[in-house]
């Protein structure tokens, strides 16, 4: 019978192929492809399971574009990425280069490493509920040495201007030791003797690094930006968790007014419309990120 | 002037590593205050005494273990699930040949940029149909076929050499024989590396989880804590027990096996590239 079965597999190559293939790609249809397209199917509706739901074509996705707290949305969205990828983004790069520069010849590392990569190891909950409480207007660690060190200084979290940074930065905190080593992976993949060779060529440490080191570190850096920037743009559970999406509606972002408008106001319809824009925005954002850096030719 | 240069990196990168874990060090020094103290003015970091008030409130008002169990299990069943079928899918994307297969792969890598959390409202509905609410099949269904799993796998099965596959066809062996005697022996770095990104990544799913799961008794530890804020918004002292709590598994884990997740993490991201 075995043997029988291995013949007919032989037989039927390409058959053999689809069954390997199989459980993984009915998973990915079931649950990540078809949910894209009932999104935009259940968008074209007024969604409502109980009472039935009636076909409206566009007309959530009009209702969106008229309304200003959806643009309020996209521009905190928008507000929030242009802070944080490149917060995350330099500071990886920062203390990947430090630790690959002066670490390779001395001692006493580990901690560094660990003390870096540590708040990566916490899930968002806790992120949030450690910096909500260290900007605690009256009792925060952080809140109360700002208001000490200037008597002007705002509260974070409570002023519309400063509550994004504000979670911009506790996102930074939280993500940036992964991107260390991502970059610190890359660079020590570097052929010490090139730079040697420069170095003897009289290359000065700015120019390698502008016209060897980040040419050599493209992969790392495409894989980096990628993350960062879904991640910037799908960020729900530190707003949710630090301020709900105030002061006002200065931090409701795209994931928080979707989830406000589908799970807390049952606008099913045109939450699941938010849901397709936001997919389009992520998808559209990663391309444009990947043209902008020229890092396309990585992309084989 | 050699002092200076000597030991000016070490002052530079001990302070920025202090800055880091301060937060942690505050989390884990509130939650062993007493409530009087967590809100003095200004803050002070030595408490008169080690008071357990939080941790106890925690364990005995809240089922915190259950928490904990319902993670671990999701983590580890979502882990397995996720390298048997990613496993299986790499190896035909890689060795086997059959019509459509490279533009499935294409299709497999545009999704990588499409991060599934957008997806809730459609898949909130499409589990309340399958009645997988509250339920951690609903939960994990969703995480378990992954693009990047395929990504970085097959990237690594084109790596091994054919000449070890070509001699055990020969000698009879079938292709299910050569993934299981010859693919997986040589690619457990790579399956260690997978392994530890994705349980991480269930570990601490966060949005989708907490639109599937709305009992207390069926929650993961990152909504549990959500719970805990919301039931006690100015409860610092327990919510920051709680945080703390569900940081130790993650950071005693982290320390024990710190150069096994750092290579794991370095290697899932050069495994991406072309």
């Amino acid at each position: 019978m075995k043997q029988r079965l291995g013949a007919f597999l032989y037989r039927h190559k390409g058959i053999e192929g689809l069954l390997y293939v199989f459980p993984f790609v009915a998973l990915w249809t079931v649950f990540l492809a078809a949910p894209v397209g009932y999104g935009f199917y259940i968008s074209l509706f007024n969604w409502n399971p109980m009472k039935g739901s009636k076909f409206v074509g566009l007309a959530n996705y009009i209702d969106l574009f008229k309304e200003p707290r959806f643009w309020n949305a996209v521009a905190n969205t928008f507000k929030f990425a242009a802070m944080v990828i490149p917060l995350i983004m330099g500071l990886g790069l920062l203390f990947a280069l430090m630790v690959w520069a002066w670490g390779r010849t001395r001692k006493g590392m580990a901690f560094i490493q660990v003390a870096l990569l540590l708040p990566y190891m916490l899930t968002v909950s806790i992120v949030a509920i450690i910096w909500r409480w260290l900007l605690d207007r009256d009792f925060g660690l952080v809140q109360r040495s700002l208001t000490t060190a200037f008597a002007e200084a705002p509260t974070l979290l409570s002023d519309p201007g400063w509550a994004l940074p504000a979670i911009a930065f506790a996102t930074a905190w939280w993500l940036v030791g992964y991107r260390m080593v991502v970059l610190q992976a890359g660079l020590e993949n570097i052929p010490v003797e090139l730079l040697e060779t420069a170095a003897l060529d009289g290359a000065r440490p700015h120019q390698q690094f502008i016209h060897i080191i980040l040419p050599l570190l493209k992969p790392a850096l495409l894989f980096s930006l990628v993350l960062t920037i879904i991640s910037a743009f799908k960020t729900f559970g530190q707003v949710l968790m630090m301020t709900e999406g105030g002061p006002g509606r200065a931090t409701e972002v795209l994931a928080m007014y979707m989830y406000l408008t589908g799970f807390d106001y049952f606008n099913i319809g045109k939450a699941a419309a938010a849901g397709i824009i936001l997919l389009l925005m992520i998808l559209g954002m990663t391309l444009v990120g990947i043209r902008l850096l020229g890092l396309k030719s990585e992309l084989q | 002037m050699r002092h200076v240069r000597r030991y000016l990196p070490y002052v530079v990168m001990y302070g920025i590593a202090f800055l880091w874990v301060i937060p942690v060090l505050w989390m884990a020094d509130t939650a062993f205050k007493p409530q009087s103290e967590i809100f003095s003015i200004p803050p002070t970091w030595v408490p008169s005494h080690f008071s357990l008030e939080h941790v106890s409130r925690l364990f005995t008002e809240w089922p915190f273990f259950r928490w904990l169990l319902n993670s671990l299990i999701m983590a580890t069943s979502v882990t397995i699930c996720s390298l048997v079928v990613s496993t299986l899918a790499a190896y035909s994307f890689a060795r086997m040949k059959w019509r459509g297969r490279d533009t499935l792969f294409v299709v497999l890598l545009v999704f990588m940029l499409l991060p599934w959390q957008v997806n809730i409202v459609p898949l909130y509905f499409m589990m309340s149909k399958f009645h997988f609410l509250n339920t951690f099949q609903g939960v994990a269904l969703p995480i378990i076929a992954m693009p990047i799993g395929i990504f970085l796998l097959r990237q690594f099965f084109i790596s091994i050499p054919k000449d070890i596959e070509d001699a055990a066809k020969i000698d009879g062996c079938t292709s299910f024989g050569i993934l299981l005697r010859v693919i997986i022996p040589v690619s457990k770095p790579v399956f260690a590396a997978f392994a530890i990104f994705i349980f991480n990544f269930t570990w601490n799913d966060f949005f989708w989880s907490m639109i599937c799961l709305k009992k207390t008794s069926v929650v993961t530890l990152p909504v549990g804590l959500r719970l805990l804020q919301s039931a006690y918004e100015l409860d610092y002292g327990l919510v920051l027990a709680g945080a703390l709590m569900a940081s130790l598994p993650s950071m005693i884990i982290f320390l024990l096996l710190r150069r096994h997740i750092v290579r794991g993490f370095s290697l899932a991201s050069s495994g991406t590239k072309g």
